[in-house]
């Protein structure tokens, strides 16, 4: 499945790449990570929870940062366990300066999913991916007015976009 | 007493169904019982780099957690069908294990089995199975399987090929037939893998009495006896007397529950290994992952015509799934039962079909309602309608043209097709022309030129098939590769007083034997229906029997039961004439007694049957008792058949088709209880529908299973379909006692092109020509718009 998107944002290349790349931050502004560990550098632990149209579940696993092109962009792998089936993504973004006040981060890659998060959450998936994705930003930009690294941000249900041949309200 | 046969007795069978007291495998509590939960891999094609079951073994209330490796010496499950290569040599067969071993082949492969006091604990510990997975690419589709290149399912099925095979006329003379051809029309399509959807999941229950040392499966089977024979002489290893095989109510099968699975066999083991009974029951989403699927076929068609339309040739490649291993049948469906089928009801002289079998990462591919049969259909009906548009001829006419000439099968000889098969009876004609008239043809096509005018869109499809049913006679099927015969079984035991007891081979799981065959017993002996019971399913009670597929069971079982219904009257014969102190000669039985002719003197059936139980007054020599058995092996296949008409509307702005009207005409041969046969062609017809507008078992590339549930996997419903107009004609099969042909698959076998070519007619005026199934309304808007 493919993943792509871009968001604006008011700042920086280099603040955004420096909150990007900020472990707590990360951990603060991702939908649904209830914990993010640095193992080594680039490499971390990830637990979290999502809960996608019928289908919920507790993912753990892998998430590294590779390719890092101070401050254009970097690449983000991920490998996530769950007793709902595993997901697997590598998603490339890019910080893109668009003027003297706003930065672009265009994201676009691949994600792989098994089990029942792919027999059930396949079709409502597009959509849920799009969601977290814009949550992520609009978090990233509280962050970013804030200034410090303090915003709460509770573990997110995403909902999915009503699909039009759904006849049941996902749970 | 009145005539049974023929009449639309309400079905016995459905007190106790539509009240809640059937018995269904899943109903049954033994004592002692444990719960078995499956590990399945959540990938289509993974190496097993290790499994750890320590987690779930502390878990509270398991009792064992098995794996591929506990039942590695135990044998896999086999496969029911032989068909070998062109060139001779025998189709690729690899083991399919019980648990997988090293590697998982499809998605929802059985990696390890949790067994638990409840099923909840069985459940949650599952999750705790750890298995570590390498996963590896996949393959899904039946041709791209067999590309050079492709990921290898089995490593010695080179190019995931399990067999080529050909059939019909030498290839050249094909080819030469549709080059010399006026027009040729070409179709390249898919016949897309569905599900079966019985509502009833499978269920099964192992148990072994060590005190008899004897082991009793309950399981949701179309075949106890078949399952037997599988389990004990191929699988396990046991002997089969010391097994009981026990199928009550079953929820619907269409196929799906012929076949040997490994879970059968698994709960059987387990329970001798663990001195408890087990139980399994798929859920719904396994029933999608693990039921053996229907269709699959890629195929290109090509069918020569002369320029006045006559049929010149039929040349066919088609690629079949296989899934991840072979099921029992799997083989024979895109070879005997839909290469044969391809003369259709038309005089083609020259025909060549060409099938490669392919494995691919998906559930296994075996017989769905229909089998092969509803392939087959849909190819000669999609190519009629097709070049009857190309070459601007009417589709009726561009049939009456090309139908085999009407013979009886009696004074006339059966039509030896150009595929291997010999028709026992046919007149095909009259089946289109009453469908002709019940849909007022002529006014159609003005209603559908008016309509036009007015910007909607109307269509009308046509498809006259034919199918093999009766399956089958033995040495026919056994040359063809089949490694079992298939005949039925039947046992009629006369009770002292006259009440009767059948034991059949034949399974109902909704068909409505319990009703039809004592139908048959009632108007055979002249006594009331309620005096005769029809027991199967057990296989410590009936003999023996091959079980209910492929339209057989009156054909075949019902012959059985026939033979053993005349044993029964000629030994009552006897016992009359002695009693009556008259020739057998002089006696005729009717309407439940034996009287001797041109005189009141009689004696009636209950009198006869309780002398043979108490033979004081008795024929010398004469054994007592009135019970008999028989073993039937049709001569031949039965070839029921019939014209489907569908009228559909497609709206211009959504491309939402609208099933309008359907006509169906079947031919079955003689009729029982007609009820249950228009209650089986109204289902057989919703079936095909539902394959022409709404199914679709999807893999996406990876090899998941993405219609795993209702959310995405569409079933037709009530208000998608029109009423169902039915009529029949009735051309007796002229090799069975009943004449009958059978009637349980048609409706699926002729509905599918019927609409699908009635969307095509509505979407003429766009120049759309081919859209894949299923007809919704996304595609058939694409189409209209591009």
């Amino acid at each position: 499945m493919k993943i792509e998107g871009d968001y604006l944002l008011k700042a920086s290349p280099a603040t955004l790449w420096e909150k990007l790349l900020h472990t707590e931050t990360l951990a603060k502004i991702t939908p649904g990570v209830k914990h993010l560990e640095e193992t080594a550098p680039g490499q971390f632990i990830a637990t979290s929870e999502i809960k996608i149209g019928p289908v919920q579940g507790s993912f753990k696993g892998d998430l590294s940062i590779k390719d890092k092109k101070e401050p254009e962009g970097f690449t983000l792998v991920l490998s996530q366990k769950s007793k709902i089936g595993n997901a697997t993504a590598e998603v490339k973004l890019n910080i893109i300066p668009e003027s003297a006040e706003e930065t672009k981060v265009k994201y676009e890659g691949k994600a792989k999913l098994s089990g029942v998060l792919a027999r059930t959450g396949q079709r409502v998936i597009g959509g849920v991916v799009k969601t977290l994705a814009k949550q992520f930003f609009k978090a990233l930009e509280a962050e970013l007015a804030k200034g410090t690294s303090d915003v709460e941000v509770s573990p997110t249900e995403a909902s999915p976009p009503p699909s039009p041949e759904a006849d049941t309200p996902p749970a | 007493m009145t005539k049974m046969i023929g009449k639309s007795v309400k079905r016995v069978e459905d007190k106790r169904f539509i009240t809640g007291k059937g018995q269904y495998t899943d109903d049954i509590i033994l004592p002692n019982m444990v719960y078995a939960h499956f590990v399945r891999s959540p990938y289509a094609h993974a190496k097993i780099l290790s499994v750890d079951t320590a987690e779930a073994l502390a878990h509270p209330g398991v009792i064992a957690v098995y794996t591929g490796a506990d039942v590695a010496e135990v044998n896999g499950v086999p496969c029911g069908w032989q068909v070998n290569f062109k060139s001779g040599e025998t189709m690729k067969e690899p083991k399919h294990p019980l648990l997988v071993v090293n590697k998982a082949r499809h998605a929802g492969d059985a990696v390890a089995v949790v067994i638990a006091e409840s099923k909840e604990a069985a459940r949650d510990a599952v999750d705790l199975v750890e298995v570590d997975y390498e996963e590896l690419d996949a393959v899904v589709d039946p041709k791209k399987a067999a590309e050079d290149g492709a990921p290898l399912v089995h490593e010695d099925a080179p190019n995931n090929i399990c067999f080529d095979w050909e059939l019909g006329n030498p290839k050249e003379e094909v080819d030469a037939a549709i080059a010399g051809s006026a027009h040729v029309t070409t179709l390249e399509f898919a016949n897309q893998r569905v599900i079966p959807n019985a509502i009833e999941p499978r269920s099964y229950i192992g148990d072994y009495d060590v005190a008899h040392d004897k082991y009793t499966l309950y399981t949701s089977t179309q075949n106890p006896h078949l399952i037997r024979l599988l389990l004990c002489a191929f699988v396990l290893g046991i002997p089969e007397h010391k097994v009981r095989v026990v199928s009550k109510d079953v929820g619907g099968g269409f196929g799906s529950k012929i076949f040997h699975y490994a879970e059968e066999a698994l709960v059987t083991w387990i329970a001798k290994e663990l001195g408890r009974p087990v139980k399994w029951t798929a859920d719904r989403s396994e029933a999608f992952l693990t039921d053996a699927h229907g269709r699959d076929h890629v195929t290109k068609a090509e069918m020569g015509f002369d320029e006045e339309g006559n049929i010149t040739g039929l040349r066919i490649k088609t690629y079949a799934a296989m899934g991840g291993y072979l099921s029992t049948f799997a083989p024979a469906v895109p070879t005997y039962l839909h290469g044969t089928l391809l003369q259709g009801l038309y005089t083609t002289p020259k025909i060549h079909v060409d099938v490669v079998a392919t494995f691919t990462h998906t559930c296994a591919v075996d017989a769905y309602r229909g089998a092969g049969r509803p392939e087959a259909t849909y190819l000669l009906e999609r190519m009629l309608d097709t070049a009857a548009l190309e070459m601007g001829m009417d589709p009726a006419e561009l049939r009456f043209k090309n139908f085999i000439p009407a013979f009886n099968g009696v004074d006339e000889e059966g039509y030896v097709t150009n595929v291997a098969l010999q028709y026992d009876s046919g007149n095909y004609h009259p089946v289109l022309q009453r469908a002709l008239e019940m849909v007022g043809y002529e006014d159609f096509r003005k209603e559908q030129a008016a309509a036009r005018e007015n910007g909607k869109l109307l269509g009308i499809g046509f498809s006259t098939y034919i199918e093999a049913c009766g399956i089958a006679p033995s040495a026919v099927v056994g040359a063809l590769g089949a490694r079992a015969g298939l005949f039925e079984v039947s046992q009629v035991r006369v009770q002292p007083t006259g009440m009767v007891s059948v034991y059949t081979g034949a399974h109902s799981h909704g068909q409505g034997h319990e009703t039809t065959f004592a139908q048959v017993v009632a108007d055979k002996f002249g006594i009331p229906l309620e005096h005769v019971d029809i027991v199967h399913g057990d296989s410590d009670s009936v003999a023996f029997g091959m079980g209910t597929y492929g339209s057989r069971s009156l054909a075949v079982g019902g012959s059985a039961l026939v033979k053993s219904i005349e044993k029964v009257i000629e030994k009552g014969t006897k016992i009359a004439a002695h009693v009556l102190e008259a020739a057998e000669d002089d006696l005729e039985f009717a309407d439940g007694k034996w009287t001797v002719k041109g005189t009141d003197k009689s004696i009636g059936f209950g009198d006869v049957s309780l002398t043979a139980y108490v033979p004081h007054n008795y024929p010398a020599g004469l054994e007592p008792g009135l019970d008999f058995s028989s073993f039937y092996d049709p001569t031949n296949f039965t070839y029921p058949f019939g014209a489907h008409i569908a009228i559909v509307e497609v709206d211009k702005d959504t491309g939402k088709v609208s099933l309008k009207r359907f006509i169906a005409v079947d031919d079955v041969g003689n009729v029982i209880n007609p009820m249950i046969v228009d209650g089986q062609i109204h289902g057989g017809v919703v079936q095909g529908v539902g394959q022409a507008m709404f199914e679709q078992a999807h893999y996406d590339e990876d090899g998941q299973l993405i219609t795993g549930s209702y959310m995405d996997y569409a079933m037709p419903r009530a208000d998608d379909i029109p009423m169902i107009e039915t009529d029949r004609t009735t051309t007796p099969c002229p090799h069975n006692p009943l004449g009958v042909k059978g009637a349980g698959e048609a409706g699926a076998i002729g509905s599918t092109p019927a609409v699908v070519n009635a969307v095509m007619d509505a979407l003429s005026p766009f120049g759309v020509k081919n859209l894949s199934m299923p007809l919704t309304s996304e595609s058939v808007w694409r189409a209209m718009n591009s």
